[in-house]
């Protein structure tokens, strides 16, 4: 009777489980196996074993330094400013008039989708006849060549990432305020706590396992950076705006046609993605350990 | 139980005769880049009217998508699609997986009408958007090229005439060169002239695209073409083009490539910001009158025309001869996929798109550039658009991209260096594009 209903229930889960392996892991194995090769569509040869020369190839290829270097930038000045201003919003909202129309507004950046946030935002920062340009003259502020200067362009980006992203904090911070119980809130303020020792003693170590979520979260977007790139600067001008994924999409797709050597970069961006994210959650745990 | 019988029967007759009359219809996917799928679609309306048979399917897809999907679907062999249009630069890269129709029409001589004249297209046209390796691999559909678009009524007006004279103390006109061209831009650029009706002189693309690595040989053309030139680097090859020397080396690393970069760089400042500008950025800035000049492919006369901005259109916009005299092919082919399964019907439908009338309709509804030398000749075209006589000209006159497999790889390496010197950020000089030229070795593994 038992092993009816364990293969019963074998069979229903098979589908799925033969559906993830297709979809899921074959794609994934197939990019390891093909990262050991030198295939190039361009060549119309068949794939040929090379073992780990494309492995070697990435710390002589320029333009994954410089590739590196712009995701290092997006992640240093990016993501504390997502996580500042996110933070900043979820707190103050909370009980002010029209708070409900607000957090809606303030979800629209992460609903627009990216090719849309791309275009619109390369009409902002046109040089011409964008919004942005416009409203810096008022302050005799010459116009900016946003997307046509190596400076410009890397502050374009941030600024794209940051409207995009910060709601996204701003929402599970906000989420995870409201699951705060009341009466340890009450309780601090008949002890005569104020607003900020509410805050710091009791809502920020409530909200700490979020902020790790979020750092690992947007950790693994920004090093999946493509679209907005993709959509405004096209990496450049020069290397400036080139973030590790689109280099990826240029040397496997776009440009290159190096499906072998498009598969390394994506296996050691994989790694470099599982590696962050196991040393964030240890951290995290490690920290909970502390703190008991 | 013989009346249940009977209906299964019935019933499976009704399906099979469905199917047999489903299968008698062929269905073409037919691929095209945006600029060329109005004027298919509207030629598969036609093609289906005299083969009610076929049905044509155009599916427009972008430029940055419809090469690598095309490039993947004939390296694959899916066959996703039966006809495409190919660019021609990337002639080399998707040659094996395109039919030879020389090698077909010789195998399926029932299929060919006499009255399609190949010999009616211009050679080189027919060469680059036409043959790779001795195969005829597609057919020229849209002969596209760069023309340079200014503002005729302030090339005309007096008032300007004369402080144009009294600035540079020369006359005011169309400039022929690009050494003119700066004189002029900067006069039409209100920061170095407060008096100037347009903000800026002229607008350019140099952004970090592949429209990067075509703007920069209407600069560096008219030295490679120059008698000088021709003799230094040697005929040009067409599969190889205008960069490459005759036996095939990098050119660009010589003094006249330095040359070229530095036009550029002299024209910037007159441009509204060059660097993240492209095609869309500049027909706007033309359209909307913030500009005087601009140079921009042949498809951009549509958008022009409908601007409120440039009306009367034909007292505001005048169409020259590139500055220095080159401007660069943008062709575009129809070609048909070595894996359909409908290669008949698709050599059919390619044979008519292409054909003397459709070549003409097309210009006239559509304004997609004629491939056919009858077209334009012809004097009802050359009428109707005054684009055409120095269209003509154009043609026989521009430079070439490369259209080897390479290609790809060498427009990024490209567009990447030129963009830093363009910033600033490399000097330019031959030593360093000696350091590109080197790099464009070790892709072509010479």
């Amino acid at each position: 009777m038992e092993k009816g209903i364990k293969r019963s229930a074998i069979l229903m889960v098979l589908p799925l489980v033969l559906f993830f392996l297709i979809l899921t892991i074959f794609p994934f194995l197939y990019m390891v196996y093909m990262s050991f090769h030198h295939y190039n569509l361009l060549e119309w040869k068949p794939p040929q074993f090379i073992g780990l020369e494309n492995y070697f190839n990435l710390f002589k290829d320029k333009g994954v330094i410089s590739s590196i270097d712009f995701t290092l930038l997006l992640i240093l000045i990016a993501l504390p400013i997502e996580i500042l201003l996110g933070t900043f919003i979820a707190i103050f909202i909370q009980n002010i008039i029209g708070e409900r129309f607000i957090r809606s507004v303030l979800l629209i950046p992460m609903m627009i989708p990216a090719v849309v946030a791309g275009v619109m935002w390369k009409m902002l920062f046109n040089v011409e006849y964008g919004p942005i340009n416009y409203f810096l003259s008022f302050f005799n502020i010459e116009k900016i060549p946003w997307l046509g200067s190596s400076i410009y362009s890397k502050i374009a980006v941030i600024i794209m990432d940051i409207w995009q992203w910060t709601p996204f904090i701003f929402l599970v911070l906000y989420a995870g305020i409201q699951t705060i119980p009341q009466d340890l809130i009450e309780a601090g303020k008949v002890d005569g706590a104020n607003r900020w020792q509410i805050l710091s003693h009791i809502e920020f170590p409530m909200l700490k396992p979020l902020f790790w979520i979020i750092i690992i979260l947007r950790l693994v977007d920004i090093l999946k950076l493509f679209d907005i790139v993709y959509m405004t600067t096209f990496g450049g001008p020069g290397y400036a705006t080139h973030s590790i994924s689109f280099y990826i999409y240029k040397v496997s797709v776009s440009f290159g046609w190096d499906i072998g050597y498009g598969s390394s970069l994506s296996v050691v961006l994989l790694i470099a993605i599982t590696i962050l994210t196991t040393i964030l959650i240890k951290t995290m745990r490690l920290w909970e350990l502390l703190e008991l | 139980m013989k009346r249940f019988l009977l209906l299964v029967i019935l019933f499976l007759v009704f399906v099979l005769g469905q199917n047999i009359q489903a299968q008698k219809e062929v269905v073409l996917n037919v691929w095209s880049s945006p600029d060329n799928a109005d004027a298919l679609v509207d030629i598969s309306k036609r093609f289906m009217e005299k083969y009610p048979n076929i049905k044509v399917q155009v599916t427009p897809i972008s430029w940055e998508v419809l090469y690598p999907r095309m490039l993947a679907d004939v390296a694959t062999k899916t066959g996703a699609f039966d006809v495409a249009t190919w660019d021609v630069m990337t002639a080399g890269a998707v040659a094996p997986g395109f039919v030879d129709l020389e090698e077909f029409r010789k195998q399926n001589p029932d299929l060919v009408d006499p009255k399609w004249d190949p010999k009616d297209f211009d050679p080189t046209i027919w060469h680059i958007a036409g043959m790779w390796a001795g195969k005829n691999i597609g057919i020229p559909f849209y002969c596209n090229t760069m023309l340079f678009y200014y503002r005729k009524d302030l090339f005309s007006d007096a008032k300007l005439k004369l402080e144009f004279k009294k600035m540079f103390n020369k006359d005011l006109k169309v400039p022929t060169t690009w050494e003119e061209t700066v004189d002029v831009a900067k006069f039409f650029t209100k920061k170095f002239n407060p008096k100037s009706p347009t903000d800026y002189g002229i607008a350019l693309m140099f952004p970090r695209t592949h429209t990067l690595f075509y703007m920069y040989l209407i600069f560096f053309a008219p030295y490679r073409r120059s008698p000088e030139g021709l003799k230094k680097f040697g005929d040009v090859d067409l599969d190889y083009g205008d960069y490459f020397t005759a036996d095939k080396k990098p050119a660009f690393n010589s003094p006249e490539g330095v040359k070229a970069l530095e036009m550029m760089k002299a024209l910037m400042p007159y441009s509204p910001d060059p660097l993240g500008s492209d095609y869309g950025e500049t027909l706007e800035y033309f359209a909307k009158g913030t500009v005087a000049m601009v140079p921009q492919w042949t498809g951009v006369w549509a958008n022009f025309k409908v601007a409120p901005a440039l009306q009367p259109f034909d007292k505001k916009v005048g169409v020259a001869v590139m500055p220095s005299g080159r401007s660069v092919s943008g062709n575009w082919a129809l070609g048909l996929n070595v894996a359909s399964k409908n290669k008949r019907e698709a050599f059919l439908f390619i044979q008519f798109a292409t054909n003397k009338e459709n070549d003409k309709a097309k210009f006239i509804k559509f304004g997609v550039a004629p491939s056919r030398l009858s077209t334009v000749r012809d004097p009802e075209v050359r009428k109707v658009d005054p684009r055409v006589s120095v269209f003509l000209q154009t043609i026989k006159t521009q430079s070439h991209r490369p259209r080897i497999p390479e290609e790809p790889k060498l427009e990024d390496v490209t567009v990447g260096f030129f963009s830093q010197i363009l910033l600033g950020e490399r000097p330019n000089t031959v030593e360093e594009l000696n350091k590109l030229a080197d790099e464009w070795l070790k892709i072509l593994k010479k």
